[in-house]
């Protein structure tokens, strides 16, 4: 049992004939005290599955159970409470314009009827928290994009949840600003020892501050695992396309209309391998010319690893020994046109 | 060209009065029950928080009614009403029934339009805010539609200075009423002047409070 448990999770917006089906059976499950990420591509029902997870949903059918309870069986007044468990983050941070970004962070207190002089000084906390201290008398339309997600950052954690929700919470920043705002999510979490839950259609979000991550296709989960796995040796045709885009391994080999002569060979080195020689080795051993076509380390949660392109020219029977080599070392290896050389 | 009567003032005086009186009744009893009116249009939209077909429409449907028969007409036949309301079918009293009658509705529907204008993503952050209806009406939805709110209220008074205009109809008086009896009938052409002339400012000057009140509530 997780924090969170979807169990058999569906959802249908319409009725009968016209019925269309956004989440098919989803069950997964989150653990105190992780940042779970769930990617997919528009109409993949992620946005449906974190919907589900506050209520602001109604799934059609399945169980969401958090902390033991569960949401779909609740009526609307305990609903509230259990709302105020669970902050949510937005793309379009749907702040109250009309209010100062002190009394947007007030506005989950003061529904919760806290007193005064206790809502004053939480939000002077969180806003210290957020970074936005000095901003405190601004309006929403005087902020930046960043800023306005601070902002909806300190008044999801106004009412000290256990659990964040990020809806999108960075597809409307750019790179610099996401950088940052997923920063601020992982010391928030680390510090406040929160539980986040987000969606994606960005892979470097899920690479960058995610534990586990499950891949969404067509209302159904088709793989979830630790970001590391799931990132290093994807087995869905969707996860794969989501990596490239991190690793842009068709645009650039594509993009100068290089013609391989030998084995194209992507090789993934990962941990302590990434320090051995492993490429000298190669050539050492076997009959084989490997030219490097693209090299670079990237990071997983701050783990290291390298991925590299091989154009490996020799005859097939080195070829094949020297990626079966490769593979003993326990590097990631897939030959990229397989298809030509058998 | 004007033949300045000396009893010029003294008609124009208690007109103005008794426009000032139809006027700022109407409108404090229509914003009253017009703006609520418009909630109950809004929440009831599908997909709203209390979203509800049937009450929708049926609050829909007089305010359509009523928006479609000509206002003189309007004033004669609701005088039941307004003599059990107000105990006279004549004078300003007389008038200030069918003025609101027929305004709440006209409120009503530009209430809704304002409150539209919010952002329904800031209603879904109040309600996984743990927010219940009413709090998201009232904290939520009528002071992020304020700035529209305020200037359909302006609407609203320009509207009812311009509808009272007909309170002639059922001796209501007023400055249109005086302008038609003495400025059109008695050929009192500096009756006539006076009354555009002060109706035009006052609307102006109302018009330009209005809009300057909702810029300084508008921070969107």
């Amino acid at each position: 049992m997780g924090l969170i448990d979807i169990i058999g999770l569906t959802k249908n917006y319409g009725e009968g004939a016209k019925a269309v089906a956004a989440l098919r059976g989803v069950d997964l499950s989150v653990e105190a005290g992780e940042i779970y990420g769930v990617i997919g591509l528009s109409g993949a029902g992620k946005s449906t599955l974190i919907r589900c997870l506050n209520r602001l949903e109604t799934p059609t059918s399945g169980q969401v159970i958090v902390d033991g309870r569960d949401l779909t069986a609740m009526s609307e007044a305990e609903l509230r409470l259990a709302r105020r468990d669970m902050g949510m983050i937005f793309q379009h941070f749907n702040l109250l314009s009309s209010r100062t970004v002190a009394d947007n962070v007030a506005f989950p207190m003061e529904i919760a009827g806290r007193s005064k002089v206790d809502i004053m000084k939480r939000v002077m906390e969180l806003l210290d928290l957020v970074g936005l201290a000095d901003k405190a008398g601004a309006y929403p339309a005087q902020l930046s994009g960043g800023q306005k997600q601070r902002v909806g950052i300190a008044r999801a954690l106004a009412n000290s949840p256990k659990i964040l929700l990020c809806d999108e919470a960075t597809s409307a920043l750019d790179p610099q600003t996401t950088q940052s705002i997923l920063g601020l999510i992982q010391s928030v979490k680390d510090h406040l020892g929160l539980t986040v839950v987000l969606i994606t259609h960005d892979m470097r979000v899920i690479t960058e501050i995610c534990d586990r991550v499950a891949v969404m296709e067509d209302g159904l989960v088709v793989e979830q695992g630790p970001v590391f796995d799931v990132f290093t040796r994807p087995r869905h045709q969707v996860s794969k396309a989501f990596i490239e885009v991190v690793i842009s391994r068709k645009d650039d080999s594509g993009a100068w209309g290089y013609v391989p002569r030998g084995l194209l060979t992507q090789v993934l080195f990962l941990g302590p391998s990434a320090e051995d020689p492993v490429i000298s080795e190669v050539v050492r051993r076997f009959e084989v010319k490997p030219n490097v076509l693209q090299g670079r380390i990237s990071h997983i949660k701050g783990r290291p690893f390298g991925i590299m392109l091989l154009d490996l020219t020799g005859a097939p029977e080195d070829c094949r020994r020297a990626v079966e080599y490769m593979r003993s070392l326990n590097l990631v290896v897939e030959v990229l046109n397989d298809v030509q050389h058998g | 060209m004007f033949s300045t009567g000396s009893n010029l003032w003294l008609m124009i005086w208690p007109a103005s009065w008794e426009t000032i009186y139809m006027v700022s009744i109407a409108t404090v009893v229509t914003t009253l029950l017009g703006v609520p009116l418009g909630v109950v249009l809004v929440v009831t939209r599908q997909g709203h928080i209390m979203a509800n077909k049937l009450v929708n429409r049926l609050v829909g449907l007089p305010v359509n009614f009523i928006r479609a028969i000509p206002f003189p007409i309007f004033i004669l036949f609701v005088i039941p009403i307004t003599r059990v309301l107000t105990g006279t079918s004549i004078g300003p009293n007389g008038v200030i029934v069918p003025l609101s009658l027929a305004a709440i509705v006209f409120m009503a529907r530009l209430a809704e339009t304002a409150m539209l204008e919010v952002p329904y993503g800031v209603i879904e952050a109040a309600i996984s805010a743990g927010a219940n209806r009413r709090q998201i009406i009232w904290h939520v939805l009528l002071p992020e539609a304020g700035s529209g709110l305020i200037l359909s209220v302006t609407i609203l008074v320009v509207t009812l200075i311009g509808y009272s205009a007909m309170a002639g109809l059922v001796g209501g008086g007023g400055l249109g009423d005086l302008a038609v009896r003495y400025g059109y009938y008695r050929y009192r052409a500096d009756v006539m002047w006076v009354c555009v002339i002060i109706l035009s400012f006052v609307v102006q000057a109302l018009q330009n409070f209005g809009e300057a009140l909702a810029r300084k509530y508008n921070r969107r």
